[in-house]
Order: structure tokens, then C-alpha cells, then sequence
């Protein structure tokens, strides 16, 4: 019979900064580009969000001046979500975790 | 981002697209223009048939996660083939829209739009368009050189002449689309 190991069992520490990222919500971006027109990505955001008019206005300008915008903001597969729909209307659109 | 698509250019002095009052679209755009349109989304939908890498087409296909790029890898290997099968199906439905004299539905002009606005990505991008190109058209008509023999000055008058045509075509789609939210 084999005699029982003496060695401590191998423990896999969690890693602290992954379960605190895993807490965060993602948000989702959309950064300025020279392309897209102004009414068009106020537009793209009312349809997408259901944003008001001065609402869907005051984040594209956002976008324009200050270069990016939070769009949206949720669990990962709600972000990866809206980063596709606003990639098949062709906005620049990106996530990462809420870092506040 | 861009602020020129009505101003630049002006083709028609009433919208091309205008929306009923039962809700349905309709699109009366000259001859000529349909045929531009039909070969340029043709011409767009074939690139996208034979790569999606060609770096023209980069802004059609963006990162998802822009500071993470192993979760970006995985994220494209799971969305890219739909995303490009999105493009196709909705320049498949703007070839329609183009040809058709029949009312249209929102989602036929949504599709429209989105390939009026690929092909805008697409043009705007070969011609490394930057924000500054916005200010005032005639700065943009000052830059090009005095050499119109020069067929490479030409070629790029006549993208920044499609690239305002389309500009404005989606400014006037916007306007109607938003008159349904």
C-alpha cells in the first residue's frame, strides 16, 4: 500500500487582481475618428441605446472633442454585445473593465 | 469626426431619400448616381470576398479590446466571420435598395446606410483622411497639386469627389431615418 504523501498539496492562490477585475463592469468605448459623420454617430447611438437626442449629441461630442466616449457599460457579453453592433455601423469601438 | 457630408457637395437640391408617413422609404436618386453606387458596393463586396486583411478594409474590421491582445485574438476568431457576414448580407440588401423603385422597409435603409457608410471607411481611409480635411473644402482643394496631368492627383480628386457624394448621401439617409425615431 502506498503510503500517503507527505507533500503539501500544490494550492493555486487565486490571483487578486483577475478577481477584482472580474467584479468590474466592461465598459465600451468609441474613440474619435475623422471619418464618421457627426449626425450619423449621434444617430447610430440613439437607435443602438435608445438615447435621447441630446443625450446621443452630448456623447458624440464627447467623442469628438475629447477623443473617446463611454457608451455602455455591463457584464462582458453585454459589452461584446454593443462593440459588435457598433462595429457593423461601423463605429470605432472598443472595451475594457471599469477601472474606477 | 467628419461634419461635411451635406456641405461639400451638392447634387440634388431635395433629399434623395425621404420618409412616408405610413413609415416606409423612398429613394429617387439619377440614374448615374445608382450606377456609381452599384459599382463601388459590388467593387467593396468583392475585396471583402476575397480577404478581410487588405489594409484598406482595416477600419471595417476594428480591436475589440484595445489593451488586451490575447482576449482581442480570441474575441476576432469567434466574430470576425460574422461581422464579415453582416457586411455582405447588408451591401446584398443596398444593391437591392439601389435598384429598387418599391417602397423600403427600416431595415432595408439601415443597410443601406451601414454599406454607404463602409464605403465611406473604405475611400476615407485610402485617402488617409484626417480630421483637419474637414475644416473648409477649399483648404482640401488647396492641397492638391497643381499637376493635374499627374494621373495619381487625379485618381485621388475623383476618390475625394465619390468619398463627398457619399458623405452627403448618408447625411440625407441620417435626416430621413431620423425623422422614424
Amino acid at each position: 500500500m502506498a503510503s500517503a504523501s507527505v507533500q503539501p498539496a500544490q494550492v493555486l492562490e487565486p490571483d487578486v487582481d483577475d478577481a477584482t477585475k472580474s467584479d468590474k463592469p466592461w465598459i465600451v468605448i468609441v474613440w474619435n475618428d475623422p471619418i464618421n459623420l457627426m449626425s450619423y454617430v449621434t444617430f447610430v447611438f440613439q437607435k443602438l441605446f435608445g438615447y435621447s437626442l441630446e443625450k446621443a449629441t452630448e456623447l458624440m461630442l464627447d467623442v469628438h472633442h475629447k477623443g473617446r466616449a463611454v457608451v455602455s457599460n455591463g457584464s462582458r457579453e453585454r459589452a461584446e454585445f454593443d462593440v459588435y453592433r457598433l462595429h457593423e455601423h461601423g463605429l470605432w469601438a472598443t472595451m475594457e473593465h471599469e477601472t474606477s | 469626426m467628419g461634419d461635411d457630408g451635406a456641405r461639400n457637395i451638392v447634387k440634388i437640391n431635395k433629399g434623395p431619400l425621404v420618409r412616408t408617413k405610413s413609415g416606409t422609404y423612398k429613394l429617387a436618386l439619377p440614374k448615374d448616381h445608382c450606377e456609381v453606387l452599384t459599382h463601388l458596393i459590388t467593387e467593396l463586396r468583392d475585396s471583402l470576398l476575397t480577404t478581410t486583411d487588405d489594409a484598406s478594409l482595416r477600419r471595417l474590421f476594428p480591436t475589440a479590446y484595445h489593451n488586451d491582445a490575447k482576449k482581442d485574438a480570441e474575441y476576432q476568431r469567434l466574430m470576425r466571420e460574422e461581422l464579415l457576414a453582416s457586411r455582405l448580407s447588408s451591401i446584398e440588401t443596398a444593391l437591392m435598395v439601389i435598384s429598387s423603385s418599391n417602397e423600403l422597409s427600416e431595415s432595408e435603409v439601415d443597410a443601406f446606410a451601414r454599406s454607404i457608410n463602409s464605403l465611406r471607411l473604405v475611400i476615407g481611409t485610402s485617402l488617409d483622411i484626417a480630421e483637419s480635411d474637414f475644416s473648409d473644402s477649399s483648404d482640401s482643394d488647396s492641397e492638391i497639386p497643381d499637376s493635374n496631368q499627374d494621373e495619381l492627383a487625379e485618381q485621388q480628386l475623383v476618390q475625394h469627389e465619390l468619398y463627398d457624394f457619399l458623405g452627403w448621401l448618408l447625411e440625407w439617409t441620417v435626416s430621413a431615418q431620423s425623422e422614424g425615431l
